[in-house]
């Protein structure tokens, strides 16, 4: 497959602070890529730098085989950014007939309306005036104008409603359909899950899974078996703390809760054991939660 | 290409300047407002009236220009960068000298059609009579003078916050204005305010343009000085831009 993004031991420091530690990855032609990760991950940082906003302070990034800010690959990139406002006392058609004029093969106007969802009478609007949904409908469409192979989604659906939200991701389907490589970043497993083919996990700077969604979350969700003791006391901890699958066991709302990857083990080595235990359950953690807990673990451990 | 991107980036601009409400009252209106009130209402007690209209309406033209210089561009040039704007325009193929062109296009235009209409001001209120090559002379001086200003712009626009750079630039505006000798002619102004006023990239704007009307060239001091400041505020400028993008 032909790479269309390559980081080679990228690593970028902010004074003193490591924002982004030592990424290296490859981003494959038409493929759609979640970066994945919690706030002050890194990720923002790193789609500035694949960019071109920001220099890496070590290590190199090529798009297209190319260095990120040359002008051939500006004119293959659209990307909607955070916290980018739109320029004021233009219309929005204005804008949109501005923002075209900067690429070669720009998408046409009546497709670039279309994929805008405004009606005609916004379309006179000075864009400033819009609704905040409007507006970033708007942003959408200035990422495509230009008709771009290659796109970047920094956070976008936050502030968005759920139907503008499941727009957006139908139309990112559509254009991965379209052969188009896109990149994405967001604090969600679920939208990672639902539009991507490939997630990124970041964590404090660093790349910490790689997958498929089904790999990160086979990875990430754990299954445990919980129990209710018969009789609770010393003795019984201590024989619990002497089996090796069930050393790692916590409390939580009256029951004992063992994670394992192989629940079926577990349950054997309480039964060969009699361990005094009445209503036992095996039970699945739920996705957000074991993504929430993976980055909490990491944190603790650092 | 490169041609129609840079007429559809010098329209947009355009625009954008024409339909803010700012510039009508700060860069016309106000100055119009004063010109009424210090050739005919106040009596300044001024020799020759004639000659007075026509001074102070070119003190009051340079006052416009020199205002929207500094503070509609350092002001546009804070916002578009806080508002995340300036991000989005480095991720487009817009080659940055058309960006910056464009911002001193529509600046150029309207500092024109100030020009324009305070002259035309002046015609009206006070029938200030001047043969036709002097109008355009003293336009001409007026616009290319106005060059250090903008450059001044560009240094305001590297200000973090509008806030910041609204209070600044209005400080720097009004001493310049005052202590230049745009408000009020200098010799009213204390000894220590002139010597200083003489040094002002304001004074010698405003005084090339008073030359002019009373048929002299500008003097020779008023280009010189003009000229080393608009050199020393462009490195300024792009010293601190470079800085600030070494992140």
């Amino acid at each position: 497959m032909e790479a269309i993004i390559e980081m080679k031991h990228v690593s970028k420091m902010f004074k003193d602070k490591k924002a982004v530690n030592d990424l290296s990855f490859r981003i494959e032609k038409g493929s759609v890529t979640a970066i994945l990760g919690p706030n002050g991950a890194g990720k923002t940082t790193a789609l500035s730098m694949i960019l071109g906003l920001l220099e890496p302070t070590e290590g190199e990034i090529k798009v297209f085989g190319k260095a990120p800010k040359d002008q051939s690959v500006r004119d293959k990139t659209g990307a909607m950014l955070q916290e980018v406002s739109i320029m004021d006392r233009l219309k929005v058609r204005e804008v949109l007939d501005l923002i075209r004029s900067y690429y070669p093969n720009p998408m046409d106007m009546e497709s670039l309306i279309t994929l805008t969802g405004l009606q005609d009478s916004d379309l006179k609007r000075y864009a400033e005036k819009l609704s905040g949904g409007q507006k970033r409908s708007l942003g959408f469409a200035l990422a495509m104008a230009g008709n771009p192979d290659l796109l970047f989604f920094d956070e976008p659906t936050v502030g968005l409603d759920i139907t503008a939200r499941r727009r957006f991701w139908d139309s990112v389907r559509k254009l991965a359909g379209q052969g188009k490589t896109i990149i994405f970043t967001t604090h969600y497993l679920q939208e990672a899950d639902d539009t991507a083919d490939r997630i990124l996990l970041f964590h404090k700077g660093a790349l910490v899974a790689d997958g498929t969604p089904d790999e990160i979350k086979s990875r990430i969700v754990k299954r445990s078996v919980s129990f209710m003791p018969r009789q609770d006391g010393p003795g019984f901890r201590q024989r619990l703390k002497a089996l090796p699958l069930l050393t790692d066991h916590y409390d939580r709302d009256g029951r004992i809760y063992v994670n394992t990857d192989d629940t079926d083990l577990a349950l054997e080595s309480i039964f060969a054991e009699k361990l005094e235990v009445r209503d036992i359950r095996i039970d699945q953690g739920r996705l957000d939660e074991a993504f929430e807990q993976l980055t909490v673990n990491q944190e603790e451990a650092v | 290409m490169k041609t129609s991107m840079l007429l559809k980036q010098c329209k947009a601009e355009l625009l954008r300047v024409i339909r803010n409400p700012y510039y009508v009252f700060w860069s016309l209106l106000m100055p119009i407002v004063f010109y009424f009130i210090f050739t005919r209402v106040v009596n300044t007690g001024a020799d020759n009236q004639a000659e007075w209209a026509a001074h102070y309406l070119m003190s009051m033209t340079t006052f416009s220009v020199m205002g929207s210089a500094i503070m509609t561009l350092g002001i546009r040039l804070v916002q578009e960068r806080t508002q995340g704007w300036t991000t989005f325009m480095r991720v487009t193929p817009l080659p940055g000298p058309i960006y910056f062109f464009g911002k001193m296009f529509s600046q150029t235009v309207m500092h024109l059609l100030s020009i324009i209409f305070i002259f035309v001001a002046g015609v009206l209120i006070n029938n200030v009579s001047l043969p036709i090559s002097i109008w355009i002379y003293s336009a001409l001086w007026i616009l290319i003078g106005s060059l250090p200003f903008l450059a001044i712009g560009t240094l305001v626009g590297t200000m973090k916050r509008v806030d910041t750079a609204s209070g600044v630039s209005n400080a720097i505006y009004m001493a310049l204005a005052v202590i230049g000798g745009m408000w009020m002619p200098m010799e009213v102004l204390p000894k220590l305010m002139q010597n200083i006023g003489k040094w002002l990239p304001s004074y010698n704007f405003g005084n090339g343009a008073w030359e002019i009307i009373r048929g002299n060239a500008p003097h020779w001091s008023n280009v010189v000085i003009l000229l080393g400041y608009l050199i020393l505020f462009m490195i300024l400028s792009t010293y601190i831009r470079k800085k600030q993008e070494v992140v």
